[in-house]
């Protein structure tokens, strides 16, 4: 235990965490100004599904040609400004994007103490290629299911029906590329490629997201606005109550793992059984921190979390959608991804690409009959990390004092009471906000979907939807470019940790996902998402 | 530099890519003591209890779902 003295403020301008928070808040803000008629942030520019030329008979809705395939969210669903947003353009709109999210950046970039040249121009790279990666990854080859084809009008043809996780898996690749193969160029992105930072902001503008689902259902009918609201709310339970009982299996089943089969000192085994069990990084360098672990423990871990997690990335979104549970268990899928990939980044990441794929499946399966809305997957995955996330503390309190009161007693040591606050993620404060503010517009002012509240929850959509939709899969995109930007494979092989490598994966594969699945199952079962399809809810 | 590096990392939670390096922390296992045991056991039958009431209060759940 550190016994530097650490007021409650520590911290919130030096730390990736309460960045997010000042970021994400920041533009939540913005985005809330819509209630009173003012657009701030119909600026970000979001993809559509593309073609380079539109066959015969075909209508640009779903898919459009390549020259329309970025538009201002604003142009869409601005209540005050939808022409100046128009006029603008892509162009214009992504330059804007560029220029908005560069300076509070930069800012927080030099609040901690990072060097600000080498993360601008990082940055600059990694924003434009992210946007490249968006582009690509829209082509209606990759992204287009039978719904699009068909909405616009298309001809029958092959298509890999991946939605937005196309562009997703694409922005990972070239992450991954750069990051292997091209060495020089990953050093010179290194101090802006911060998967951390990007998904810990996207999950604060997913806050805006859950709390904004019910306001978005109740603009087409209020009975599927209650019925949001009420879904989240029981994640939001079974999630707590999954969690809790994942994690005092978790983490005691792994540190057995090490110590018993794999002959691991004590401190590894703790650090490690907090990497493989709760929230990955953060969890591995609080424990570390925790029970005094050499730094490299830590760091080592960390990186195989990573790792692992692009691996879980790869492989569960596709296992959970076509082996099981499959679509009519979309959301025990989701929380179990919650709780099986460790990091928020891919989880969150995973969770969206599980949604896009879980949306196209069933879409596909039903010939359109059945549509979910978008993001309630992602929720589910989200929700259960969340809660892991917010357990990362008071398991590094509980292991911190018996370690300093038990394994290493030392007497007249004392823990202070604040080093929980220290350890808590401090962007979960800025999801909850978010949810909250959101929830209390649509109980509040929005009378619950009710005729005399529908102004203000429109108006209140129109600055949500550039907030939970653009900036949210912005942010995610600049994750997964960033996480492969710095996974170097061959470092990690340097590194000589081969031992660590199989614990790491037997006790993810052979314990951790099938409890995290069976666990999932037994408290998700009752969950329904509902059905949208023919309500012109996109 | 590198230490100040590593530092950083360790104390923050933060990723990034220069934050790896080797060092012997893979051997040296101590014996196994009965307080680990009570820490392990202890936690899963902590977890079977939370198990149980969860079933019982969670709506969604298999019980409360009917499977």
């Amino acid at each position: 235990m550190s016994q530097e003295k650490k007021g409650w403020t520590y911290g919130m301008l030096t730390q990736e965490d309460w960045w997010a928070v000042w970021i994400g808040g920041f533009f939540m803000i913005l985005g809330l100004l819509s209630v009173w008629g003012i657009d701030l942030v119909g600026w970000i520019t979001y993809p559509k599904i593309w073609v380079f030329k539109m066959p015969e008979g075909a209508v640009p809705k779903k898919i459009v040609p390549w020259y329309q395939a970025f538009y201002p969210l604003g142009a869409k669903y601005s209540l005050t400004a939808k022409k100046f947003w128009k006029s603008i353009g892509p162009i214009g709109g992504i330059l804007i994007t560029y220029v908005a999210f560069t300076i509070p950046l930069c800012i927080g970039a030099y609040f901690m103490r990072w060097n600000v040249r080498q993360f601008f121009l990082g940055w600059t790279v990694i924003f434009f290629l992210t946007y490249l990666c968006w582009f690509i990854g829209h082509h209606a080859f990759f992204a287009a299911t039978t719904v699009h084809l068909k909405k616009s009008n298309f001809p029958d043809m092959f298509t890999l029906s991946l939605g937005g996780g196309a562009s997703f898996i694409l922005a990972l690749i070239v992450g991954l590329i750069i990051g292997n193969f091209f060495k020089p160029l990953a050093r010179f992105l290194s101090e802006a490629a911060k998967p951390e930072w990007y998904i810990k902001t996207a999950i604060v503008f997913l806050g805006v997201k859950v709390g904004y689902l019910p306001i978005k259902m109740a603009t087409f009918s209020q009975k599927l606005g209650h019925k949001v609201a009420g879904l989240t709310f029981e994640l939001f339970l079974a999630g707590a109550v999954a969690t809790f009982v994942a994690y005092l299996i978790f983490w005691p089943g792994i540190y057995t793992i090490s110590r018993k089969i794999f002959k691991l000192p004590r401190k590894t085994a703790a650090v490690l059984g907090s990497g493989i069990s709760i929230c990955g990084v953060s969890a591995a360098v609080a424990t570390g921190g925790a029970v005094r672990a050499k730094p490299v423990v830590s760091i080592m871990v960390s990186a195989l979390v990573v790792v692992y997690a692009v691996i879980e990335l790869i492989i569960l979104p596709w296992f959970f959608t076509y082996v099981w549970p499959g679509p009519e268990g979309a959301l025990v899928a989701g929380p179990a991804m919650g709780l099986s990939v460790k990091t928020d980044g891919a989880d969150a990441a995973a969770g969206e690409l599980l949604d896009e794929l879980m949306r196209a499946k069933i879409a596909k399966d039903t010939n359109g009959a059945v549509q979910w809305p978008e993001g309630i997957i992602t929720v589910s995955a989200v929700v259960t990390k969340l809660w892991i996330d917010m357990f990362i503390g008071l398991w590094a309190f509980i292991l911190a004092l018996l370690w300093c009161y038990v394994v290493e007693c030392r007497p007249g040591e004392k823990v202070p009471a604040i080093e929980v606050w220290h350890r808590f993620p401090k962007f979960v404060i800025g999801y909850f906000a978010a949810w909250i503010i959101y929830l209390t517009i649509f109980f509040g002012p929005g009378h619950a979907g009710a005729p005399e509240g529908m102004a203000i929850l429109k108006a209140a959509k129109a600055g949500a939807v550039p907030v939970e939709k653009g900036m949210r899969k912005l942010f995610f995109m600049l994750t997964f470019l960033s996480l492969g930007i710095i996974t170097d494979f061959k470092k990690l092989k340097e590194a000589q940790f081969g031992k660590m490598v199989w614990v790491y994966l037997i006790g993810l594969f052979f314990f951790i996902i099938p409890v995290a699945c069976l666990i999932s199952w037994l408290f998700h079962q009752g969950m329904e998402l509902p059905n949208i399809a023919g309500m012109g809810i996109e | 530099m590198a230490e100040e590096k590593k530092k950083e990392v360790h104390g923050t939670g933060s990723l990034s890519a220069d934050a790896l390096e080797a060092e012997d922390v893979l051997s040296g296992a101590e014996p196994w003591e009965p307080w680990e045991t009570k820490l392990v056991v202890g936690s899963f039958i902590v977890a079977f209890i939370i198990l149980l009431i969860g079933l019982f209060i969670v709506p969604t759940s298999i019980i409360n779902a009917g499977g």
